[in-house]
């Protein structure tokens, strides 16, 4: 029956609006300093690196690897009763930052550290796109 | 100038001791709050000094983390009006962090004798119903993630822990042997205290039979879910000349944040502890080489191997190779949570680091529980989303 009981959807703070609204559009965009010209995650009111409250959202590679991740085996949500065990993985993108994501198409026994990944969306409903990463195509 | 550069006084080496402490009942005790908890503590630990409610002036408590001004409420029912009193939140940080500013306090002359303690419930309120059990321990709602986590099934803290695990693994080629060998070595501490909540033997057998939590960790990885309050009282060292107990003196202590995050840098396998090892030594005057008995905040196996290396007590990737040989053992290299620590004797956020810290201090344990001839012990407190760190170095007086 979990797959009744929904998996919490994202509940956006102000400042990650934008973020979620071009998931939705199946880009990944993050906010990037108008100052320093260095991206961050997640998004805030003010660069990481310097700041400045000056910033814009850009589109990304969508590329980057596994810096580690984890395998659930026990059940922590109803929702996620039918996907154990699954991985939640930390990407780091070629830009720099680094997101929280799962990976798709590949068992979670083949999963490694460093493992070229690319993102992929998932569309949860009509208005919810989560993005996800799936291993680099060659 | 370098604004960078930071210089521990020295002069505070020495000046404060602990004159008492104790735990309450541990490991399972329904019916009781985690209020009632840390009373019983304090009473037993003003017992242990000698000492009275009304010679306490300064209350540096805390509770779960759903308690607000949590010391007010302690005070309360101590019957006294602290002089000096808050509730710190570091999370399993704060016990070490309330010593140390005890020390300040005490030191800078705006109170004499200060309680610190932490109580929980947690065994209590995570058993009551299922519910309880699967939500997440004693969070309140506000602390919870709202996104960024959730939507990809990521909760709790052994997941974020044990992201750490994987990288330190995937770094250095550490095993789940090596996790394995500290769960089983705090369980053997354990079987040597009768007030411990875990009674029976753990082989690395056992272990690895133990189901996959998140892996890399199973449930012998994770930390305990108690009912658990301790308590210390630090007063000057020239007060403590003329109390019941043998003082046990405040060589230093050390704290540091890597509050950029977890995820962020290499926080996750280089923690907090190295910069408040650092200090804490520098304080002291001593480093991981005077060290005889090691008291470490072992909220999962992995973190104890990473501090250890962090502290200095081997280098960075031969955490696993350090305890692999039995250093952790009463009669080992380094004998490190004496009493069973948080995997074994009972989950109480650090706490009982401290009061194991200052007994094997006393030398008044029977021999086999006591670490033969240990001058100083280091201790250390983690927590707050893992990037909040404290250290406490004791010595004998």
């Amino acid at each position: 029956m979990s797959d009744t009981i929904p998996k919490p959807k994202p509940r956006p703070a102000p400042e990650s609006i934008p973020y979620w609204k071009a998931a939705h559009e199946h880009r990944l965009s993050l906010p990037k300093c108008d100052a320093c010209e260095q991206f961050w995650f997640p998004p805030s009111n003010a660069c990481r690196h310097c700041l400045s409250p000056n910033f814009h959202f850009e589109d990304v590679s969508g590329r980057g690897k596994v810096y580690s991740f984890v395998t659930y085996h026990r059940v922590y949500r109803p929702a996620f009763a039918a996907d154990v065990p699954y991985v939640v993985a930390l990407v780091e993108l070629e830009e720099g930052p680094r997101l929280l994501t799962n990976i798709l198409g590949i068992s979670h026994e083949d999963v490694r550290c460093e493992m070229p990944v690319e993102v992929v969306f998932d569309d949860v409903d009509a208005d919810t796109s989560i993005p996800k990463f799936k291993p680099a195509s060659a | 100038m370098n604004l960078s550069h930071i210089e521990p006084s020295r002069e505070l080496r020495d000046t404060c001791a602990i004159v008492g402490t104790a735990t309450s009942r541990l490991g399972r005790v329904p019916g009781v709050s985690s209020l009632d908890l840390i009373v019983e503590a304090i009473r037993n630990a003003l017992d242990d000094a000698g000492l009275k409610a009304s010679d306490i002036d300064g209350v540096l408590c805390r509770g779960p983390d759903d308690s607000y001004s949590h010391h007010q409420l302690v005070a309360e029912r101590l019957g006294i009006n602290a002089r000096f009193g808050t509730t710190l939140t570091n999370g399993g940080a704060s016990q070490i962090m309330s010593v140390a500013l005890a020390i300040m306090a005490i030191r800078f002359g705006l109170a004499n004798t200060i309680v610190c303690g932490f109580g929980r419930d947690t065994w209590s309120r995570t058993h009551v119903s299922e519910e309880a059990r699967v939500k997440n321990e004693t969070r309140p709602e506000s602390m919870l993630a709202r996104e960024f986590g959730p939507e990809y099934g990521y909760f709790g803290a052994t997941a974020a822990h044990a992201f750490g695990a994987t990288r330190h693994m995937h770094l250095y080629g550490t095993t789940r042997d090596q996790f394995g060998e500290i769960a089983v070595a705090f369980r053997e501490h354990a079987l040597r205290n009768p007030d411990a909540q875990m009674k029976k033997p753990l082989s690395i057998e056992d272990y690895h039979a133990g189901k996959l939590i998140v892996a890399p960790f199973g449930m012998f990885d994770c930390s305990l879910r108690s009912d658990a309050a301790g308590a210390v009282i630090v007063t000057s060292a020239e007060r403590a000349k003329d109390l019941r107990q043998p003082p046990v003196l405040i060589k230093g202590f050390g704290t540091h944040n890597n509050t950029r995050g977890w995820f962020q840098d290499d926080n996750m396998v280089v923690t907090a502890a190295k910069q408040a090892g650092e200090a804490a030594y520098a304080m002291a005057g001593l480093g991981p080489r005077d060290v005889d008995t090691a008291q470490i905040y072992d909220c999962f196996t992995y973190m104890v191997l990473t501090q250890l290396e962090d502290y200095g007590f081997c280098k960075k990737g031969e955490g696993g190779a350090f305890v692999a040989s039995g250093a952790l053992r009463l009669g080992g290299a380094l004998p490190c949570n004496t009493s069973g620590g948080q995997l074994s004797e009972a989950h109480c956020e650090g706490m009982l680091q401290i009061v194991e810290g200052v007994r094997q201090m006393r030398h008044t344990y029977p021999e086999n529980r006591q670490v033969k001839d240990a001058e100083i012990a280091l201790i250390s407190g983690h927590g707050g989303n893992q990037v909040c760190h404290s250290t406490l170095i004791l010595g004998r007086a």
